[in-house]
């Protein structure tokens, strides 16, 4: 298989693969702040700010694979 | 305690940092030149003994008494110093570069250990009273302060690497394809009237071709109109190339005209424009000092203007000729460098060298830690590094993401112009295309939340938790 067309074919992949793992993430995530917070509304502002790192993290590993294919999207063609 | 000759405090402080930095430098330099490292020796020490004099000197002077033992001490001292950097250099056959090094050692560190103390980080008894003076009057000041010195250190890293060259060459290079890809896109541009339809024929040309990033992942901002209007002035096309930094500042001067506009007469009951500042900030330094704690005075000025700074950049993105800085990766390394830089200075600063480098071991305390310390150390100094290296793409990634997003839907709606389908254009496109730009607002937010707030754990886990283990030990009480 050329080289580019390799590429082509991973790089979306890839980016797919990495959102399938953040979204799992961030769904726990979620899922876990809807809970506490149905459980304990008084502690929403710190819950949130937690929540919102936690984002962050799970996050940033789609974001890597994004720049990832940023920098290689050039050798495509 | 000695609140009352701080000059002597530092003075002291200065020498004996110099002192170490010395002799490190020496140790260095010692194998391969032992005669270079003697005369940074020697250097400092004729540094040390000049600020010694000098001290007694205006001790005796300011004393006011006509001392005879002052006109002795000026004459040894400039005996001793001048005389002896004369002697050493024409005599002692001493080169003059490490000589002059060792000399100006003791004035580097005074001048580091000023700017230290200006930033609120001297000694303990200085610093304890310049916090919470900070605190009470000077605050507004200072922390436009602090946001002029993070730009300028912005502008200066954006500088030395010119914006959209570092990506695009990265991506493209030894394609010189980009390049007349990019000077065609130009003159599209130039002979059409609407821009933003000839835009997007460039972009569908740009995707065929698949060699054009730069051009075709954005809208056109007024930098660009204006550069495609006149074509040959050099101003413009200095503009134009260096947007990143132009749209920096244009959001710099904008957060400073707010602010001081805000609080350019505070009151004791505000009005309703310097409430609503008031309260973002004091809103974003409780989130924060939910955090960090009572140390969050010393270190919001710095996660404040960072959050409030990309907050701006973000947001200028959304208006129309506008384009988010932070969709370069330059500018968000620059951020991340500097928050990093704070973070490992106030981690050195807390703990001390030794105890920083214990926490980059990972603290060993018994044999298996000592036994993993090989391991543990590589693991805690790589996941230093990958701090800034994470904060500045997850950024730049979330802002490029949008705005590519929201360029593909115009440009679809502008397509569909172009083949007169206005009926299926303009109610579904234009609608999605807003239903995006409210998510770039969105976007826009959450990532400048968590920038800073992100640099605010970095910034707590290197800090020692007193607040914590005492608020531990109350609640197991």
């Amino acid at each position: 298989m050329l080289f580019p067309a390799a590429l082509g074919l991973g790089l979306p992949l890839g980016i797919g693969l990495a959102a399938i793992g953040s979204g799992i993430g961030i769904g726990f995530l979620g899922k876990g702040a809807m809970e506490a917070m149905g459980r304990q509304p008084e502690i929403l502002p710190k819950l949130q700010v937690a929540m919102i790192i936690g984002f962050g993290f799970a996050e940033a590993l789609t974001i890597y694979a994004f720049v990832t294919m940023f920098f290689l999207q050039g050798r495509i063609g | 305690m000695d609140q009352a000759r701080p000059g002597r405090d530092i003075l002291d402080r200065a020498l004996r940092t110099s002192w170490l930095a010395a002799l490190a430098l020496a140790a260095t330099v010692a194998p391969g030149r032992p005669r270079d490292a003697a005369a940074i020796l020697a250097g400092q020490l004729l540094a040390f003994l000049h600020f010694i004099s000098l001290r007694k000197i205006v001790k005796l002077f300011t004393e006011g008494r006509r001392d005879p033992r002052l006109a002795l001490m000026i004459a040894a001292k400039v005996t001793l110093v001048y005389g002896g950097l004369a002697a050493l250099i024409t005599l002692g056959g001493v080169r003059y570069v490490p000589l002059c090094a060792g000399f100006a050692l003791p004035f580097l560190m005074l001048f580091l250990k000023s700017i230290m103390l200006a930033l609120g980080a001297g000694p303990a008894s200085l610093t304890a009273r310049r916090a919470t003076e900070t605190a009470r009057s000077l605050g507004n000041a200072a922390k436009p302060a602090v946001f002029l010195l993070l730009l300028g250190v912005a502008v200066l890293l954006a500088f030395s690497a010119p914006p959209g060259v570092a990506l695009a060459g990265e991506a493209a290079h030894g394609a010189p394809a980009a390049h007349d890809a990019a000077v065609t896109h130009g003159a599209a541009v130039a002979h059409g009237g609407a821009a933003v339809a000839d835009r997007d024929a460039a972009v569908a040309h740009g995707g065929a071709a698949h060699h054009n990033e730069e051009g075709a992942a954005e809208l056109p901002n007024w930098l660009v109109i204006l550069h495609d209007f006149n074509p040959g002035n050099p101003l413009v096309s200095w503009l134009e190339k260096n947007q990143v930094i132009v749209f920096a500042w244009i959001a710099g001067l904008l957060f400073l005209l707010v602010s001081w506009l805000a609080m350019r007469k505070p009151k004791m009951v505000p009005g309703p424009f310097q409430n609503a500042i008031e309260w973002m900030v004091e809103s974003m330094e409780e989130v924060c000092g939910g955090l960090l704690g009572p140390q969050i005075d010393k270190h919001f000025p710095l996660i404040g203007a960072l959050f409030f700074y990309i907050l701006t950049i973000n947001m200028l993105g959304i208006i129309p000729g506008m384009k988010s800085a932070t969709s370069s990766l330059d500018l968000t390394l620059a951020l991340a460098l500097i928050t990093f830089l704070y973070v490992q200075f106030w981690g050195i600063r807390n703990l001390g060298i030794v105890g920083y480098l214990d926490h980059l071991a990972g603290s060993p305390r018994d044999a298996i830690g000592w036994a993993m310390l090989p391991v543990m150390l590589p693991v805690h100094v790589l996941g230093e590094l990958a701090k800034p290296v994470s904060l500045s793409c997850r950024l730049f990634g979330n802002i490029f993401g949008e705005d590519t997003l929201i360029v593909v839907f115009v440009g679809a709606t502008a397509l569909l112009i172009k083949a007169s389908l206005v009926a299926l254009a303009v109610p579904p496109m234009a609608g999605i295309t807003a239903l995006f730009m409210m998510l770039q607002t969105l976007t826009s937010i959450v990532q400048a939340l968590i920038f800073s707030l992100l640099a605010t754990v970095y910034l707590y886990m290197m800090l020692p938790h007193e607040a914590h283990a005492h608020e531990e030990a109350h609640e197991t009480h």
